[in-house]
């Protein structure tokens, strides 16, 4: 099958995915406990008040009825208003959508970074000092949580060191974003690095260990050479792998980092519109994620075959 | 010690003392500077700025700064003094009041504000029955015989009357929102107040810039205010040491002690209205036995809740009402912690062996958590299995209002500078909407007091009436007085005039950066 056939044939799966995500998420949400229309009146919510509230919402009618004027709304691009902020729920999540995929792909670029000169020099060294720190240093950060890390780096970069680093935010234009958002994407990439490196430094080893490798230095080829065309574009395929499963998970993932950070990315506007019962923006942004996460995986496929040809798209 | 010594040791000490008197006294006489920003960073985004509607104490806050009430509350939080009236006058047996109107007063568009904007806006505010409409009940009509002059006629004679006047819900705006739909009107505010609207960023910041026609000439003092969402706390306290914000509202409790020491920054504790309680809903049967009640409210140790979970920063209560509030009585005899008297009642109660009885707990809210477990100990004494019940506090909040709970946690801030709307929501069970704070507590006397304080305008007589309200109700223990705990702030040493009154609200056109 072509490349362009298998996206197109993943792609289609979307729908069914969607269709469930949309079904598990608006039931579920509403099966939960607790009332927007007393979370928003606080201790001024008389029944009186929140029955007109949840009768202006259309709250009041059965469930079906609200889940078919939802997929209705859906079907034509609109995730409803936001119950809290009054808002189109589109709008807020498509506001908050590229602060966490910056987020998310900054801290994937730097784990890349952090982990493939690392487990290069790990696996080239195998069994000496090196490759045991290598392999040891990276566990120590990956057993520390990820807001104490946050909160650490926030401490030394953000306050001392004659503060390189904002203290949280998310900057303005590129170079803004780039700079203030560096001490989160580097606590996401020392959370991933640490499996990326064990993961890059095994297949390496494997790879190193075969024949072709052999016949590769046998023929004279510069050792760089051997490593980077041979060798790491052969053992980047499983690496490639988990980073994809990393990344999904992070999708889901980043509410601790953007809270410990002040960044105003969609694992905050998540957590926060669940407190709220905020239905719309709950089931928006469940939406989105459950397609991202199906993009990013149909991402790491492609990718896995681009850089493997023995991978066949079927 | 020689007679030199000690000359030499008072010598000292009266420089030093002359020293302090000076640097207070600057610091008070300061000449305020214009301009500059300032960036207060809290832990909850505002909801929606119409005034009349909104019941979140991070949108009203904001939306004072732009619309302002005709009188306004007093820095003690107990009485009222003229804002955007300069005085009125009762007649009709007390059912008219007539407002003078101050002049020059101008919108942040630039037009005069006269009797008809008046009218229309707090037509509009009492026309709210899913808002603050009812606390406007008592006016019958709202007329303007001239441009400068506003009366109102009352259905009856209401004591809270001017209170419920300067309530935010009662801001001022342009007559007909200005040309707009409401909810236009209400994304973009315009009033008389320092600070007019400039943008939002929904669910990130807000920022309002100075008001050029404010009447108060000078001021504000500050170029603009940005309130950011910042949800976690050790963030906004680095960011505050970082001067990246300018005021960390409500930092918690256990960071108090090391703000205070920090260079740069002022630690300020203010009075507040807030007062917290244990619910006890008398629809599960040993909470509705007053011995059971009594017992419980003396076997809270307050001291030990104020000393783990306020870090020492608060005051055992001793009423309902909390001592910012008019007519507030520290004698009503509200039950203190004596577990001697606790056994004593117990004995006397339906269930002198206790009985089980569970918590309503927030799910990872750490201070409930702490309160539990130390009430769980002390009533544990009193033969009273406590268990706790977990939910997350959205949940929490609904069970308590449904009363599907049988003990909780809650609080109360004010509103307005006067008891009649705590009052009534905790003892009316029928007129409060709130079945009594939720605890389906029911003492006709009390009821009727509240009534008769409602309309008794003479001060005096008012004071009785509530003295013996407080003291009914304390000793019925239809709640649990827990503590009384003041507003923190934590903000940075430039910022000068930064006042936050009882009811939680402040007036940043006094604010400054030196």
């Amino acid at each position: 099958m072509s490349l362009t056939g298998y996206v197109a044939r993943r792609l289609l799966h979307l729908v069914p995915v969607v269709l469930g995500v949309t079904i598990l998420c608006f039931f579920l949400i509403h099966l939960v406990p607790g009332d927007p229309a007393r979370t928003i009146l606080g201790n001024q919510a008389t029944d009186q008040r929140v029955a007109l509230l949840r009768h202006e919402w259309g709250l009041d009618r059965p469930l079906p009825v609200q889940y078919g004027k939802f997929m209705d709304r859906v079907a034509h691009g609109d995730l409803g208003t936001s119950l809290f902020y009054n808002v189109p729920a589109g709008n807020l999540v498509l506001q908050r959508l590229p602060v966490t995929l910056w987020l998310i792909c900054y801290g994937a670029i730097l784990s890349v970074l952090i982990a493939v000169p690392l487990a290069v020099i790990a696996a080239t060294r195998r069994d000496r000092l090196g490759d045991h720190a290598i392999r040891v240093v990276p566990l120590v950060g990956l057993g520390f949580p990820s807001f104490w890390i946050g909160i650490m780096l926030l401490l030394v970069f953000g306050l001392h060191l004659g503060r390189p680093f904002p203290v949280g935010g998310y900057g303005e234009g590129f170079f803004g974003h780039l700079h203030s958002m560096f001490l989160p994407a580097l606590t996401v990439a020392l959370a991933i690095s640490p499996i990326l490196i064990r993961s890059l430094r095994a297949a390496m080893l494997e790879v190193l260990d075969s024949e072709y490798i052999t016949t590769a230095r046998s023929k004279g080829l510069p050792e760089r050479r051997v490593l980077t065309k041979h060798a790491l574009r052969n053992a980047a395929g499983s690496t490639v792998s988990v980073l994809g499963v990393n990344i999904g998970f992070l999708v889901g993932g980043t509410l601790v980092i953007e809270q410990v950070f002040a960044v105003p990315g969609i694992g905050q506007l998540m957590i926060n519109s669940i407190f709220q019962r905020d239905f719309p923006v709950v089931q928006g942004v469940t939406l989105v994620f459950g397609i991202l996460v199906v993009l990013v995986y149909l991402a790491t496929d492609v990718l896995h075959s681009l850089l493997d040809p023995r991978v066949r798209f079927d | 010690m020689t007679v030199r010594t000690r000359l030499l040791s008072l010598a000292i000490l009266v420089a030093v003392a002359a020293l302090c008197a000076t640097a207070a006294l600057g610091s008070r006489t300061a000449t305020p500077k214009r301009g500059g920003s300032v960036t207060i960073a809290r832990i909850e985004d505002s909801q929606s700025f119409d005034k009349t509607t909104v019941f979140q104490n991070e949108s009203i806050w904001l939306a004072e700064q732009i619309m302002e009430p005709l009188y306004t509350v007093t820095p003690d939080g107990k009485n009222v003094k003229p804002w955007l009236a300069t005085s009125y006058k009762v007649s009709n047996g007390g059912k008219t009041y007539t407002f003078k109107l101050r002049p020059g007063v101008k919108f942040s568009n630039g037009k005069t504000m006269t009797s008809a904007d008046v009218k229309f806006s707090i037509d509009d505010a009492r026309a709210q029955s899913k808002g603050w409409g009812y606390l406007d009940a008592a006016i019958k009509n709202i007329t303007a015989p001239n441009p400068s002059t506003v009366v109102f006629n009352l259905k009856f004679t209401w004591a809270p009357f001017l209170a419920d006047i300067a309530l935010f819900a009662n801001g001022i705006i342009p007559n007909k929102f200005n040309g707009e739909t409401r909810a236009n009107f209400y994304k973009h505010p315009v009033g008389t107040g320092p600070f007019m609207w400039d943008k939002r960023v929904v669910g990130q910041s807000v920022t309002f810039k100075r008001n050029p026609f404010y009447w108060q000439k000078g001021k504000p003092y500050l170029d603009s205010v940005t309130w950011k969402f910042v949800t976690d706390e050790n963030t906004r306290e680095l960011q505050l040491r970082g001067n990246q914000i300018q005021v960390d509202e409500f930092p918690p409790f256990n960071s108090i002690q090391k703000l205070q020491n920090t260079p740069g920054v002022t630690m300020t504790l203010f009075p507040s209205t807030r007062t917290d309680y244990l619910d006890m809903n008398q629809k599960y049967p040993p909470l509705a036995d007053r011995h059971v009640r009594r017992a419980i409210s003396h076997a809270i140790d307050r001291q030990a809740i104020i000393k783990s979970v306020l870090f020492g920063h608060g005051k055992p209560a001793n009423s309902f009402l909390p001592p910012q509030v008019p007519f507030y009585n520290p004698n009503s005899g509200g039950l203190q912690y004596d577990i001697a008297k606790a056994k004593a009642e117990m004995a006397q109660s339906k269930y002198p062996k206790g009985f089980k009885v569970a918590l309503l707990v927030g799910a990872g809210a750490q201070v409930e958590a702490a309160m539990g477990q130390i009430l769980q100990s002390s009533l544990k004494q009193l033969g009273i299995d406590v268990t706790f019940n977990q939910k997350d506090t959205s949940t929490e909040f609904q069970d308590i209002q449904k009363q599907n709970y049988q003990l909780a946690f809650s609080y109360w801030t004010m509103d307005i500078a006067d008891p009649d709307e705590l009052v009534t929501f905790a003892v009316d069970i029928k007129g409060g909407g709130a079945h009594s704070f939720y605890t389906e507590y029911n003492n006709p006397t009390v009821v009727n007091l509240s009534h008769q304080a409602q309309r008794e305008t003479n001060v005096a007589k008012r004071a009785q009436l509530y003295n013996k309200l407080q003291q009914i109700a304390a000793g019925d223990a239809f709640l649990g007085f827990l503590y009384y705990s003041p507003f923190r702030y934590a903000y940075s040493s430039k910022l000068h005039g930064f006042f936050v009154y009882p009811l939680g609200n402040y007036h940043l056109e006094d604010a400054w950066l030196g």
